[in-house]
């Protein structure tokens, strides 16, 4: 495959080696490595990437999966427009 | 360009339903009742949906359930809808999502 320069969020395009880069230098839970790469904001809410952030924080900080904060879900559940938002 | 499976070896020949016309980025394309949008521009030979708002990469089909919205497209004038989950009507105008401009970066020249 294409080793580190997979691309773990397909909305924002976050290739894992940005992501790894990211937790080695500020040794980030998911929620900062989120906030520092955009990995996981993208239009799919974190659909396609959410578990992977995840599992590669707890991975790297050495703790079964469940002792790591995981990602939130965040509002709204699914993509809407201003139109149907504001219902102009 | 025609790649629609009619002859399955599971599910057998195609029941030959209605026709239906509609366009994409300009171009018309044959479609039959029942298609979603992504399964008619399959269809079509047509895998580019759309391209990534930053990067340009073209982009299509992934999940095809929904969940994704990586197949998103522009019916009508305003209107952006999953591809995979919206049915084709007779006669939607159909148009891909593109790059957006960045002027302040020095981007994409959007004259």
């Amino acid at each position: 495959m294409r080793g580190n320069q997979t691309v773990v969020c397909r909305c924002e395009e976050v290739t894992l080696e940005e992501l790894l880069k990211t937790i080695q230098t500020f040794k980030c839970s998911s929620r900062e490595l989120k906030l520092r790469t955009r990995a996981g904001m993208g239009v799919c809410g974190g659909r396609t990437c959410r578990a992977s952030l995840d599992h590669l924080i707890s991975q790297k900080e050495g703790k079964n999966p469940t002792d790591s904060i995981p990602l939130k879900y965040q509002p709204p559940i699914r993509p809407i427009t201003f139109k149907n938002l504001g219902d102009i | 360009m025609n790649k629609r499976i009619v002859n399955h070896p599971i599910l057998d020949t195609l029941t030959n339903k209605k026709d239906i016309s509609f366009s994409f980025n300009g171009k018309n394309h044959k479609a039959v009742e029942g298609d979603t949008i992504a399964s008619a521009l399959l269809a079509n030979g047509v895998r580019t949906l759309r391209y990534h708002e930053e990067s340009g990469n073209p982009r299509g089909v992934y999940c095809n359930i929904g969940h994704c919205f990586e197949c998103r497209v522009k019916v009508g004038n305003s209107e952006i809808v999953r591809a995979c989950l919206t049915p084709v009507e007779e006669g939607m105008k159909i148009d891909s999502l593109t790059q957006y401009p960045t002027p302040l970066k020095g981007g994409l020249r959007h004259d």
